[in-house]
């Protein structure tokens, strides 16, 4: 094997708001670099490559905008690369970042997700311009009728999801929305946007940007000889399939059930409910929490909405999802993935802060795309052998 | 030379599409037919991919998500672990090249595919750069590239009589290549009596617009061998940027490619062959000396991207003809490179052997 | 959208022409803000980067990524043309509309070069190491087309009036640009069969998978589909998934009121048309399990070009629901 172990030093984000005016494209980026750079105890000058992941060059106007950004990025007279896997594309900017590392190609990486919603519309972008766009709501919408209806789940359960993930934002200093004292009757009477998704029920449209700092083994320890708990990286996969087919199931799809078996099976995880002490999922709209819970194999099909109901998913539950506040609080598209690959770093490493889960020690963190169609994901851990083997 | 080591990763396989100046194929109908032509290439089908990377552009397509069409070109059924680069095919390759080296995976699969017809370039390119000071101002890369060719002459290193004879020996060696689009016997009085397109620019120092995919198979070496009489190993990659703004670099030269050219070894042995992403004729002289390459290195026999620029695939091209020159012409060792942005801002070598 | 007709180097290909136009919004941050707010004022300002003088400025050092104090320094009005192009054609996004040069000019005092335009009657006029200076516009929002062009000489010719009384922080940007897709002979056979009142797919000849008419390929066993494979669909189904659209107002957007996309699920035959639209169905009468058949375009309807063939989308049958619980496993 050619594998070596992959460290995250460092992590940054932005406070995300829908519209940050107050920076150029280039001081958004640069802020959750800092942020990052400042963890790791880094310079810019420390770094050997910069892996840029963002959604549709369409959304803000700027054609391949990892050319404008290099210098920006810290990345004159070094190695950028471009990654774009629609929405999963944070989380495949952290897992090619890590196998840069991994492959012994560079000892320690930067990667960057960003994006500026209010430069453009996404919704424009997303209907190319016409009219009749049905958003990404309205392409996902009958994918939640669709588990709904199979699984049985209460009505209720989609606006507990809005409010749990609403109530962990309110203890994350970087979250795009802010709602205090949300209610399910409160999420209950928002507008339907997109049968059966209310408006509380969905992701914002949020600029942001999310910086992690990746470095090999030797970083690692010296990191946690320093006090500052590096998250080793167990285990990535990713999985992509059609967007359609006759017979292709977009509730539970394979894609997202063989990306969560290869992963779990590199980290060594077999029951994942168990071994997991925490996740976070990309869950842009409320049905997507219990279906990503069945999805990626940490609830039996039938029972993810189970385990919202019974408040396991709170952050004081048996089993939290979402920390951060997750997508339905602060969503800048390109960024999304890796923030929640950062988040499930963050919480093995200690230092989530108010959303810190107690003992949280192993973590799995996805983020998907397009037609629920790509999937990423990567198992991160506060030692190298979590489970002692 | 035996190869034993398993790191090792050779090029086993590839396809190229016709290329062309309108196609009436959709780009997932082109990579259909490369991936197609490049894995019968290898000996394998689809199933046998590992891993899969396209590289591709948004905005060359004209539609975001473009390449999520694509996936239906690749047999992703059952899921498959892919990705996707909004590079040239060049840098897809080199995502396949590093996920092979981590071990687990034994053969994967690049591709690159564009349709620059379906836009004007003039109104297209000025997209890519700077978007406060450049793109308002609806500065493309022909606008840009001129000006670095001016440096050039400026300076003494290049004349537009040389640029015009790079034009005449690039289309004349195109010939032999079935898959050019400007090829034939010129004569550089007569190149130069055109009218300049983008003084110093005329049509002669430019790259067709070209519609075009490819797609290259790699293995790791005891597939390799197993699959491969004749495997040419990568031996060298590695790629480079330099700041954006060409206003603020030295355009005589490129640090870029002299960085990626070291860190793949150009040094380390002799080069037969180089196949450039010269774009424009004054591209070839400065790559050349920014890579170190000497006067017994041939450079673009296939005519390169002044032949034929499928653009998102040109650099993946540039690897096949350097595979092509060890697998079928029996050299030894040769490079092919890439190239993205503004004055070849963004730069990547590969460097290939035969055994 | 229009079809037109563009001759290819071997045929005659059908292709649509759209065009993706949209106007962005920059913010500009604390250092192109304030050059672009100088500009407003007819003035050039660098930034310091250590001994070196940068201009355009950057919030960072270009080599480096260093932040840069925010030192600001006046460089210009005139400068020098490092190296030069000349645009023979100019396109509408330049600046002029007559033949011009673009030029690196280091401004007086900067380390680097500024990108702009030099206007003069024809090349000759040009030569790299030649000293221009601005001509400023006489309405100025704080854009880098403050500056009308460069001329040649050492004085910059400045006009009286638009000047922004705030200083400037955003800019906006206009994109546009226009694309000639070919369309595909799969898609130009759909559009035909609809407008013959025809609902056909397409079936894969190894898995026996049915596939719109318009797609292509069998993803699944990644062969192309053709006219060999068509196939004639049933034009009746049943609703197995759908949404509720409330419009969101945006550039372009057509509709006002909400309106609803149904999965539909073809009788007798595997294969299921996504996303379509329900005709005189009240929003909340949709439901799954619900019997449509496909209603045409009328005369009248099919004159509207606007719509893409003559499928005008699905109607009640009026049977009784199809109960069956698995429906809703075919969304797709």
């Amino acid at each position: 094997m050619s594998t070596r172990p992959v460290a995250i030093v460092g992590i940054g984000q932005t406070n995300h708001k829908s519209k940050r005016w107050d920076v150029s494209l280039g001081g958004l980026v640069r802020e959750a670099a800092f942020r990052a750079l400042e963890d790791a105890e880094m310079e810019w000058s420390d770094i050997d490559a910069v892996v840029l992941g963002k959604a549709p060059d369409l959304f803000e106007g700027i054609m391949k905008p990892e050319l404008y950004l290099s210098d920006a990025l810290g990345a004159t007279g070094k190695p950028m690369f471009r990654v774009h896997t629609a929405g999963s594309v944070g989380g495949t900017t952290g897992i090619v970042a890590s196998h840069l590392v991994a492959a012994g190609r560079h000892k320690r990486v930067l990667a960057v997700g960003y994006q500026k919603q209010s430069e453009g519309n996404a919704q424009f972008a997303l209907g190319s311009g016409q009219g009749a766009s049905m958003g990404a709501g309205g392409a996902f919408a009958p994918y939640m009728r669709g588990y709904i209806h199979r699984s049985g789940a209460p009505e209720d359960i989609g606006p507990m999801v809005a409010v749990k993930d609403r109530q962990n934002a309110l203890k994350n200093p970087y979250a795009h929305l802010k709602i205090e004292n949300i209610s399910i009757e409160q999420v209950k009477a928002s507008p339907m946007m997109w049968d059966p998704i209310r408006y509380l029920e969905s992701c914002p449209s949020s600029d942001g940007a999310c910086a992690v700092v990746l470095t090999d083994e030797e970083g690692g320890k010296a990191a946690a000889a320093a006090g500052r708990t590096p998250a080793w990286v167990l285990a990535t996969a990713v999985r992509s399939e059609p967007f359609q087919f006759p017979g292709r199931d977009p509730v539970r799809p394979a894609g997202a059930v063989d990306c969560a078996t290869d992963v779990y099976r590199q980290a060594g995880i077999t029951n994942p409910r168990e071994q997991l002490d925490c996740a976070e999922l990309y869950v842009p709209f409320s049905w997507y929490e219990p279906m990503w819970l069945e999805a990626h194999l940490i609830a039996e099909e039938g029972q993810g909405w189970k385990m919202v109901e019974a408040g396991d998913t709170a952050l004081t539950g048996s089993f939290p999802v979402n920390m951060s506040g997750g997508v339905l609080s602060s969503n800048p598209i390109g960024a999304s993935g890796l923030l929640r690959f950062a988040e499930a770093a963050l919480q093995v490493r200690g230092m989530a802060g108010e959303h810190q889960v107690e003992e949280a020690n192993v973590a799995v963190a996805q983020a998907y795309g397009a037609a629920a169609q790509y999937y990423a994901m990567w198992v991160v851990a506060n030692s190298l052998d979590p489970f002692g083997s | 030379m035996s190869r034993t080591r398993n790191d090792d990763i050779a090029v086993i396989g590839w396809s190229v599409s016709p290329m062309e100046r309108h196609t009436a194929k959709s780009e997932t109908q082109m990579l259909l037919e490369v991936v197609s032509g490049a894995v019968d290439d290898a000996g394998i089908t689809r199933a046998d991919v590992d891993f899969t990377c396209a590289g591709s552009c948004d905005y060359v397509a004209g539609v975001p998500f473009s390449f999520v069409q694509n996936t239906d070109a690749i047999g992703a059924w059952p899921p498959k672990s892919d990705s996707h680069v909004e590079m040239d095919g060049a840098w897809a390759l080199y995502e396949s090249w590093v996920r092979l080296l981590l071990g687990d995976m034994d053969i994967a699969l690049a591709m690159g595919s564009g349709r620059s017809s379906t836009s004007d370039p003039a109104i297209l390119y000025p997209m890519e750069m700077d978007p406060f000071y450049l793109a308002p101002l609806g500065a493309d890369h022909a606008n840009l590239s001129a000006m670095q060719a001016r440096t050039l002459i400026d300076s003494g290193m290049l004349t537009e009589r040389q640029m015009a004879e790079i034009a005449v020996r690039t289309r004349r060696d195109a010939k032999s290549n079935p898959l050019a689009q400007v090829s034939g016997d010129f004569d550089v009085e007569e190149l130069l009596a055109a009218d300049y397109v983008n003084a110093p620019l005329r049509l002669h120092d430019m790259p067709p617009i070209t519609d075009g995919a490819c797609a290259v198979v790699i293995a790791r070496a005891d597939k390799a061998r197993e699959l491969c009489e004749n495997p040419v190993w990568i031996t060298g990659f590695a790629h480079y940027t330099e700041l954006h703004n060409p206003g603020m670099r030295d355009l005589r030269s490129s640090t870029a490619a002299t960085l990626a050219a070291k860190a793949a070894g150009v040094d380390e042995a002799p080069i037969e062959v180089a196949e450039l992403q010269a774009s424009f004729t004054h591209e070839e002289p400065l790559l050349v000396e920014a890579m170190g390459l000497g006067p017994e290195v041939s450079v673009n026999p296939s005519g390169g991207p002044l032949a034929a620029n499928p653009i998102m695939a040109t650099g993946l091209v540039r690897v096949v003809e350097a595979a092509r020159q060890i697998r079928v012409h029996g050299r030894h060792r040769t490079l092919a490179h890439s190239s993205s942005g503004p004055c070849l801002q963004q730069n990547l070598v590969c460097i290939m052997e035969g055994d | 959208m229009r079809t037109s007709h563009e001759r290819g180097i071997a045929e005659v290909t059908i292709t649509v022409e759209s065009t993706i136009k949209f106007p962005y919004k920059r913010s500009l941050g604390p250092v192109i803000g304030p050059f672009m707010t100088a500009l407003a004022e007819q003035r050039f300002i660098a930034i310091r980067s250590g001994s070196r003088v940068i201009c355009p400025p950057l919030e960072w050092d270009p080599e480096t990524a260093a932040e840069l104090p925010r030192d600001f320094v006046d460089v210009g009005p005139a400068g020098t043309v490092c190296t030069w192009s000349w645009v023979s054609r100019p396109t509408e996004q330049h600046p002029l509309d007559r033949p011009f040069a673009f030029a690196l000019i280091k401004l007086d005092g900067a380390d680097t070069a500024l990108t702009h335009v030099v206007d003069v009657e024809s090349i000759d006029q040009m030569s790299t190491g030649m000293r221009v200076a601005p001509r400023w516009r006489a309405e100025r929002l704080g854009h880098i087309t403050d500056v009308e062009a460069f001329v040649p000489g050492e004085e910059a010719i400045t006009v009286n009036g638009g000047v922004p009384g705030e200083p400037v922080t955003m800019m906006s940007y206009d994109a546009s640009i226009t694309y000639k897709i070919p369309v595909s002979d799969n898609t130009i056979k759909a559009h035909e069969a609809t407008a013959q009142g025809r609902l056909v797919g397409l079936k894969c000849p190894v898995c026996e998978r049915i596939y719109a008419r318009d797609r292509g390929f069998c993803p699944i066993d990644t062969v192309e589909l053709t006219d060999d494979h068509e196939v004639e669909l049933p034009q009746r189904g049943v609703v197995t998934s759908y949404t509720i659209i409330t419009p969101v107002q945006y550039p372009g957007q057509t509709e006002t009121e909400p309106f609803s996309r149904v999965m539909v699920l073809i009788d007798e035959i595997d294969v299921v048309m996504m996303y379509q639209p329900l005709v005189d169905v009240p929003v909340e009468d949709v439901r799954i399990g619900m019997r449509v058949a496909v209603v045409w375009a009328s005369e009248a309807e099919k004159a509207d070009a606007g719509r893409p063939g003559n499928l005008v989308g699905w109607m009640p049958t009026g049977e009784p629901d199809n109960t069956d619980p698995s429906l809703a496993n075919r969304i797709m």
